[in-house]
Formats: C-alpha cells, structure tokens, sequence
C-alpha cells in the first residue's frame, strides 16, 4: 500500500486543469502516431515533385497535374457512379430490418444469413462474384437456362455493366451490416406506440413511414455517411479482385488508382496528391456525420 | 621526429583503412558465415521453377557450407511495388527479381542495383542469352535464367476437321490467318482463345503484332520520349486488325470475362483452333490434347517494318543484385551457380522451359513442337516489345487499350488516342524518368 502512495502524492499536486490530459496523453500519442503522423507525411510528400535531374521542387506542380490527367476525371465520375448505391442498399436494409422485426418465421436465421456476407473477407466475395458473374458463369448459365437469354450480360467485361456490378456485390456484402443496425435501433423502439397505430387503424405503411422511420433517423444518418464514405475509400479490395480496374479505365476506383501510382508507376508525389483530395472529400463527409449526430442529440436531448 | 612518424603510421594507417574499405565488395572470408535474401519470382513463367531453386539452393549449400541463400517467393502483382518500397528504402533482398529492360532499368536509375557484369566474369557471362535486354552505359544490370518465347499454337485435330492447312514456312500473312479464321467461325470452332480480363491478352497482341509496324525499339523509344506522335499508323494502326477479329467474332466471347492464362485453357480443352502459347503453355497442350496434336507458328505478319520478322523470346525475369547488399560476390556467385550445366540440365527436367544459357543441353528437349518453339527463340534478333514500356505507358496504355478494343467499348483511334494520353501524362508526371529515357542510347 505504502508504494502506492508517491504516485498518489504525485497525482495529487497535479493542478486539476492539467491532470485530465496527462491521462489523455497515451492515446493522443498513440492517435498521433498512427493517423496525424501520417497525415503530415502524406500531406508534405503531395506538394514534393520530382525534377528532370533528380531533384525535387516544392508547390503544388502534383494537383495540377492530376487535375490535368484526363484519366482522374474518369475514376472520380466511377466512385461518383457508385454512390448511387447508397440509397439503394439503405432502402433494401430498411425494408429487410423491418420485415425481420414484424417476428416473420424463422427470423434469427435470416438475421444471420443476412449478416453472414458482412463478416466474409472481401476479396473471398470478389473472386466469387468473378466466378458467378462472368460471360459464361453460373448467373448467365441460369439465366440462359429460364430462357432468358437477353438478360444475360458480360457482368464484369463490360464497361456498361461493370459499375452495376460491383455496386450490387458490395450491397450483397454491405447491407447485412445496415440491417443488424436498423434492427438494434427497432427493438429499442417504444412498442406501445406502434401497437397504439395499429389500434387506431394504421396500415404498414402508415405505421412505419410515420412512427418508425422518423425514430430511427439518426442510425439511417450514420448508416449513410459510413456508407458513402466506403464508396469513396474502401472499394479497393472489391475492384483489385473483380476487375483489376477494367475494362479500360471503367471500373478503375480512385483507391485503385493512388495503388497505381503509389507502387506500380513510382509517382510517390501523385500518389499522395490524389490521396490528399480523398481525404479532403471523406473529411467532409465525416464533419457533415459528426453534425447530423450532434443535431439528432440535441433534439433527442 | 616522433611527431612526423606518427603522421607517417596514421596516414599509412588510414591509407589501408581506405583501401579495405575500396576492397568491400570483395568476397568474404571462406569461414565466413554469409546470408542471401534472394526475391525470387519465376513460377508463374515455368511452373516448377520454386521446386528447382529449393533443389539449387541445397546443392550450393552443400559445395559452399558458409552461404545460406534464404528464398523468398514474390507475388506477380506486388512484384515492382515490393522492391519499389526495398529501393526507397535501400534495405532488402541481395538479390532481386525483375522483369527485364524497363523495370529493370528503371531501378538502375534510382541506383538501386549494381551491374552483375562487374562480378561475373566475362568467360562466364558469354554463355548467358539475351543479357543485351538489360545493357546500360556499357554494363549488364541483370542476370537470366531462362528464354520465353511465344508462338501461335494449334489444334492438328481441328485444322484437319475444318480442311485447313498449316503454313509451311511456320508462318502466314495476315490474309491466310483471317482467310482461315473464317473458316474456323463457320465451322462453328472459335478460331482464336485468349483472355483479356487482367489486360494481358491486349498486351500479347502488341508485343507480337504491334511490333511489326516498327524498325526499331528506338522507333519505340521515340515515341515514349513525345518526338513521335502514339496516334501514328505504324505504332497504334494495328488495333483496326485487332477491331476487325472481335467484330467478327473470330475470339471466344467471353475474352472480358477471362485472364490471359483462362483463355489459354480454352485452347488446352480443345474449345479452339488456336491461341497464343509460351513453351510452357504449348507443353501443357501437348499433354492435354496428346502429343503430336499440337502445331506451333509464328504470329502470322501484317507489318512492314524491320521488326516485322523478329523472334519474340525473352529473359522474362532478370536476376538482379542490389547496392546495398553487402555480399554482392556471394550473390554474383550463385547467379553463376545457378548457370552451371548440371543446374541447367535440372532447370529444364523441372520446367520444361530452355534456359538462357548456350550451355544449355538442347538435345533434352525431344518434343518437335517445343524444338520449334527453341528454333523460333534462338534464330535472330528477339524482342519482347512490352519490355520497353515505362510501367505506367504499359499500364494504363498497353493494357488498357488492348481492353478497350476487346471490350468493344471504344474505337481504334480511341485506342491510339489513349495511349498518346497516357504517354503526354506520364512524360508530365515524371520529368526525371523522361530524362532518362531520352538520355538511353539503346
């Protein structure tokens, strides 16, 4: 016991102002270490350009360049493209959590059949969505098989069908989590006021439009923007397994494409660039999340 | 007088100081213990070739006790990225692996590497093929190990079946190819498998037929370094051949859906008349459809340029000793180790690819259609075109327009508008590689 007390002692002098942040200090240093650090580096490598002798020059010679490189335009417009995903697997999350909820047969087992892609490792759906979606894979084989012979595309080798295609793989993964989400926050919900709708003679619709859906804004918010912020910096693995970025550049991902530059063209400096106006988009969305939790706070509160 | 000996015996001192330090990339001590990081990739080119080096890294432990050579396979895909962060780190393997020329070069220029020609000795070295693939200021950068050609290979059994006959010089034009791949595609036989998912099949086709537009690497290099426009017939003209073959439907349909590798198998599975095949690919056919229904030519000719007529083999990977190894005679050492007859003779019996080696024993190879292919790899200049890419032209050009084309989702011009994109953007992304490349006396 004894031992204990010149830490004690120590602690105690400590001014009350100061005490908090020596507590703090761990994991400021840790989160210092492991996200600004890198921050700063990636930051100061984006404005280092390299000269015809070797040299480096300082400025932001690498933005304009990627602003210059007709091929950015293109890989911004493909994550553009996916997040039309977004709604799409929000709205299906929804519907699902809700059917679920309503207690249908057996629904513990969808719950987890329904979250079960959410824990498979990335690229293990890629390569078998590769197998399922190719010009002869087993989609199309059925397809062909119910006689449905126009509806059979070249999924993944087309550069029309190639967004579609991974957007649906990654909702087939990304919606079990929307919908272990959406129904944590339904079975907290006040289930005498739905009962109270249904008495005074509301349909499902009804029910749900007006009473559960307005409860359960705050989790559709953060389910979003998690979401949008996947599309724009966590589709790597699904395109480098799927599609290696084609055909041509039509699936090419802007993760895909700082890869690129970072390990394969030796553009260190590009690389950082495009990387810095990633962070620059995803930071947006994040302080447009941290917003809408806080207003939702405040009006809980 | 004790003053001036003193300086006399320190100077003399650091005079030997110095010169041991010159002396540093001597060899080690015999007694001494020596360890060699060895970043190997050969597998996926000569499926074998990991179980012959286990067997090549014991027999040279065995001959010299105090060098362990520790291997470590590497990945296609990682294989310039990983040695990309060794180079900026200047901390790695003794010994690298590269493909030749472009990527090769390119680590020379960020003075990664030292020139094996500055540790194996000339008697040695004449014996080694296509080491002009990696020649630089005088100096050879990288060691081979073996020689990948590509022909055409075909179906005997489907050639018969459908009443058309082989060339007899080993080769056609392009009218007697297309001529026949009519025939192919009425019979209701895909005349031509390959793949094209992972940009690989486009970029066969620009090495084997893209290069006959050209006289020279340097008519490449011209290009690359912005004095010749990309757009220009005789670099991006042939894609309206290739334009031609898909509308026609004389690929399997499902090339966008295939690697390179997944088409070929089309061809091993009897589904097509031909396809384009390394030594390797064409041993497997041999052994799939039965040997002696296997026929192997040259890419059929459309160019007029000087290169029309070159072979295509090449080194494929080069084995490269890095600067910061500290150990780059042992390292040498075994490179030549590994060009030892009886390591060759091994080489061959575990791949079934010849190596590049004139010591190397042809009368091993008994198969006539891979004595074709040897004859095909050794008989005037060789050229593999992609070699002489910038990764990122390669890249985003190379393969990317070979897709566009297969994908159908652009034209021929589009294509060559591509690639002259790509080449302006990487001439403006990397002004200190352009110097190097307008710099390179080939």
């Amino acid at each position: 016991m004894s031992r204990m007390k010149p830490a004690s002692t120590f602690l105690a002098r400590l001014p009350r102002t100061i005490e908090p942040y020596l507590y703090l200090t761990p994991a400021a240093a840790f989160i210092g270490l492991v996200f600004i650090y890198p921050i700063i580096w990636i930051l100061q490598s984006s404005l280092w350009q390299n000269n015809p002798d070797g040299t480096k020059g300082f400025g932001f010679t690498n933005y304009r360049l990627i602003f210059e490189d007709p091929v950015f335009y293109q890989v911004v417009a493909n994550n553009g493209k996916l997040l039309f995903a977004v709604p799409i697997m929000t709205l299906l999350a929804l519907f699902l959590a809700i059917v679920l909820f309503e207690r249908v047969r057996g629904w513990m087992i969808y719950r987890g059949i329904v979250f079960m892609p959410y824990i498979l490792a990335v690229p293990v759906v890629g390569t078998t969505f590769v197998y399922l979606l190719g010009l002869n894979g087993i989609l199309n084989t059925l397809l062909r098989g119910l006689g449905l012979n126009g509806l059979a595309h070249d999924w993944i080798g087309s550069a029309d069908w190639v967004i579609p295609s991974i957007a649906a793989v990654i909702i087939y993964r990304e919606m079990g989590f929307g919908v272990v989400l959406f129904l944590a926050r339904l079975m907290s919900l006040d289930k005498e006021i739905l009962e109270a709708a249904e008495i005074d003679g509301a349909n499902w619709w009804q029910k749900h439009a007006y009473i559960t859906l307005p409860q359960m804004s705050a989790v559709i918010e953060f389910f979003v923007i998690v979401e949008l912020i996947t599309m724009l910096s966590w589709v790597f693995a699904y395109v480098y397994t799927m599609t290696g970025g084609g055909p041509g550049f039509a699936s090419t991902v802007m993760e895909f494409y700082i890869w690129k530059h970072a390990f394969a063209y030796r553009s260190p400096g590009i690389a950082s660039a495009l990387a810095v106006v990633l962070l620059g988009v995803t930071t947006v969305l994040i302080v447009l999340q941290l917003r809408l939790r806080s207003k939702s706070l405040e009006e809980t509160l | 007088m004790i003053s001036k000996r003193f300086r006399l015996f320190s100077i003399a001192l650091i005079m030997v100081m110095l010169l041991s330090a010159c002396g540093s990339n001597a060899a080690a001590p015999a007694n001494e213990k020596v360890d060699l990081t060895f970043w190997y990739w050969a597998e996926s080119d000569a499926p074998g070739a990991d179980a012959w080096m286990t067997e090549t890294v014991e027999a040279y432990k065995a001959v010299n006790p105090n060098v362990a050579v520790n291997v470590v396979p590497q990945s296609t895909d990682t294989l310039i990225s990983a040695f990309q962060a060794a180079a900026t780190a200047k901390s790695g393997p003794d010994i690298a692996s590269q493909w030749a020329t472009g990527p090769v070069l390119g680590f020379v220029w960020q003075d990664a590497l030292v020139p094996v020609s500055d540790y194996v000795s000339q008697d040695e070295m004449k014996n080694w093929l296509n080491v002009d693939e990696n020649k630089y200021n005088g100096k050879y950068w990288g060691a081979p190990m073996y020689l990948l050609g590509i022909g055409v290979m075909y179906n005997k059994d489907l050639f018969t079946q459908v009443g058309v006959t082989a060339p007899t010089n080993g080769r056609w034009t392009w009218d007697e190819f297309t001529t026949a791949c009519e025939k192919f595609k009425a019979a209701g036989i895909t005349p031509f498998a390959i793949g094209d998912k992972n940009g690989y099949g486009g970029a066969w086709w620009f090495a084997n037929v893209g290069i006959q537009g050209l006289d020279s690497t340097e008519d490449l290099r011209q290009a690359i370094i912005g004095n010749k426009p990309f757009t220009d017939e005789k670099y991006t003209g042939w894609y309206r051949l290739l334009d031609d073959m898909v509308k026609k439907g004389y690929f399997n349909e499902d090339v966008m859906s295939l690697d390179l590798d997944q088409g070929v198998r089309l061809f091993w599975e009897g589904k097509a008349a031909m396809a384009f095949g390394t030594d390797g690919m064409i041993k497997q056919a041999s052994t799939d459809l039965g040997e002696g229904k296997v026929g192997v030519m040259k890419t059929p000719k459309w160019g007029t340029g000087k290169l029309a007529d070159a072979g295509n083999a090449t080194q494929s990977i080069s084995f490269l000793i890095t600067k910061w190894s500290k150990h780059p005679q042992e390292a040498a050492d075994f490179l030549a180790f590994m060009h030892t007859p009886e390591r060759l003779t091994s080489w061959y019996k575990h791949t079934g690819v010849i190596a590049a080696d004139s010591r190397f024993d042809r009368t091993l190879v008994t198969s006539d259609v891979l004595k074709q292919m040897v004859e095909f790899e050794t008989t005037g200049p060789q050229v593999w075109l992609e070699n002489f890419l910038p990764g990122q032209i390669d890249g985003d050009a190379d393969l990317t327009a070979g897709q566009t084309i297969f994908a159908q989702s652009g034209s021929p011009t589009d294509a060559a508008n591509l690639w002259q994109s790509v080449a302006e953007t990487w001439r403006n992304q990397h002004p200190d590689e352009l110097k190097n490349w307008q710099d390179w006396k080939q």
